[in-house]
């Protein structure tokens, strides 16, 4: 006889929840499982190394760009008092991971394709950046005001540190860990980017079909091809979030 | 570091205000600290010591008045430039670094050669008695040692002045009393004009040389601990010194009889 049924179906439900999630996560390797000769052989498919290359290369590329852009916005954001600096946040952060990525692909088509830019290495780069940069410019921002609550920097300032030692010698050795926490993520997101990058980029093998792209575009006419480019697409991105699990707890 | 020959510098605190919104921290401050002076301005909390302490230092800048160090207006120098030592509530030792490093963290800055660096901070890790642990982090360390690193790394650089905001407020009740003798020893050693902070009494009559009793913002009374004790001011002042005054007329009580 259960005594808090209340608390029983919530448990039910959380369990059903978790269940589902699980499920969609790993159904993939099931399927996989079963026809694996079929999808190995497509793994050695050179489309799919090609679209594998593009996929890696730009989003490390995307996830350095994304380092570099955060350190000095994130130090804005954290130091400076203006007005319009939460609105400012909003725009920078939270929008970008909101904005719908098929319209920001036309954008960039718009703006950057009388430049000879669109369906280029470069517009795979420029698509991907834009959705995932923000979450290397969040952590970076929120550990930046962390650091800047203990006073740490009126400190270094006292003793006649400027503002590039401040930099260099409090905020990066403290961040380090936080910027390579929101690389991982950026990265993660970058190679699961597929919209704006398909509208902006297009899809040519070996230049700027990404792994996600090739799923699309071979879901239907060969399965397998479609199959094998996921198994890699989730296996890395299962890789980067326990790296980025990793990064933090030892932070903690 | 015995201020090698380095003339002793005065603070003056003129007709300083400093407003937070409608709330007015500072209400025409007016401090002098003689050379070599320890001053202490003690006062409940909230009264504005701190933010006295942050407008000297230079992290805040007063809506009116100025900050006189001997003879010279700072007003318009930025905080790395003003060469004052500080020693926050916390001691806010850099945690990436170990004893040696924040030590020598002012003098790197500054580009002092290796050899050089490395002198000052041993003679300043013996004149605290911390040889040793130069290989410590700060999270290794006892409240007492942490506001040891602190002091040594503020006067590495050989400031005009020192501030200590609570010095005392983050060490283990059992070792504060020779943790304070000690604070005192070594400033004294080092004849640099101090300007202390507290809300506690037993800290500012045992560190001062004059204390400077400061409330709502304003400084009601400043006189040496034992003028204070015999003429209090009024009321108010004998009501924030009241441990100190209690003692003082029990042992007066008692010599008497």
């Amino acid at each position: 006889m259960v005594k808090d049924r209340f608390g029983f179906t919530m448990q039910i439900l959380a369990c059903t929840f978790i269940a589902y999630m699980l499920i969609s996560l790993f159904y993939l390797y099931f399927v996989v499982g079963g026809a694996w000769n079929l999808v190995g052989r497509a793994l050695l498919d050179s489309r799919v190394l090609g679209a594998l290359t593009i996929s890696v290369s730009s989003a490390f590329i995307v996830g350095g760009l994304a380092i570099a852009a955060a350190i000095p916005v994130a130090y804005l954001l954290a130091y400076k008092d203006f007005r319009g600096r939460g609105m400012l946040e909003t725009l920078l952060i939270d929008l970008p991971q909101t904005f719908p990525p098929v319209t920001e692909g036309l954008v960039y088509l718009l703006m950057f394709g009388r430049f000879g830019l669109a369906y280029t290495f470069t517009a795979v780069i420029l698509a991907k950046f834009y959705v995932s940069a923000p979450f290397t410019v969040s952590f970076a921002t929120r550990r930046f005001r962390e650091i800047k609550a203990t006073g740490l920097d009126v400190i270094a300032r006292s003793l006649g540190a400027k503002t590039r030692h401040i930099m260099g010698k409090v905020l990066l050795p403290l961040s380090a860990r936080d910027l390579l926490a929101g690389f991982s993520l950026t990265w993660a997101r970058a190679m699961g980017e597929l919209a704006a990058t398909l509208v902006f980029a297009g899809a040519i093998p070996w230049k700027t079909e990404i792994i996600p792209s090739l799923v699309y575009l071979t879901a239907e006419t060969a399965p397998e091809v479609a199959m094998a480019a996921s198994v890699i697409a989730e296996t890395l991105s299962i890789i980067a979030l326990v790296s980025f699990r990793w990064i933090t707890r030892v932070r903690a | 570091m015995d201020n090698k020959g380095k003339s002793m510098k005065e603070i003056r605190i003129e007709s300083v205000t400093k407003h937070y919104g409608t709330i007015k921290a500072l209400d025409h401050v007016n401090l002098g600290v003689n050379p070599a002076e320890f001053m202490v301005v003690m006062g409940p909390s909230g009264c504005g010591k701190t933010t006295l302490l942050l407008v000297v230092l230079g992290a805040l800048s007063p809506d009116e008045g100025h900050i006189i160090i001997n003879g010279k207006v700072i007003d318009d120098l930025p905080l790395e430039e003003r060469g004052i030592g500080y020693v926050p509530q916390d001691f806010g030792l850099f945690p990436h670094l170990n004893v040696y490093e924040n030590v020598a963290f002012g003098l790197k800055v500054r580009n002092q050669g290796e050899d050089e660096t490395h002198k000052i901070v041993n003679e300043l890790l013996v004149m605290v008695d911390l040889q040793g642990l130069e290989d410590r982090k700060p999270q290794e360390l006892s409240g007492g040692q942490k506001q040891r690193v602190a002091l040594a790394r503020a006067l590495a650089t050989n400031p005009s002045v020192l501030l200590l905001d609570e010095p005392l407020s983050n060490v283990d009740e059992a070792t504060k009393a020779e943790v304070r003798v000690n604070l005192k020893k070594i400033v004294k050693r080092t004849k640099i004009t101090t300007l202390c902070v507290t809300h506690n009494p037993e800290d500012a009559f045992n560190l001062g040389d004059r204390i400077a009793i400061m409330q709502s913002g304003k400084i009601i009374q400043c006189d040496s601990p034992i003028n204070l004790l015999k003429n209090p001011k009024n009321e108010g002042v004998k009501r924030l010194i009241a441990p100190m005054y209690t003692l003082y007329k029990l042992e007066g009580a008692y010599v008497q009889s």
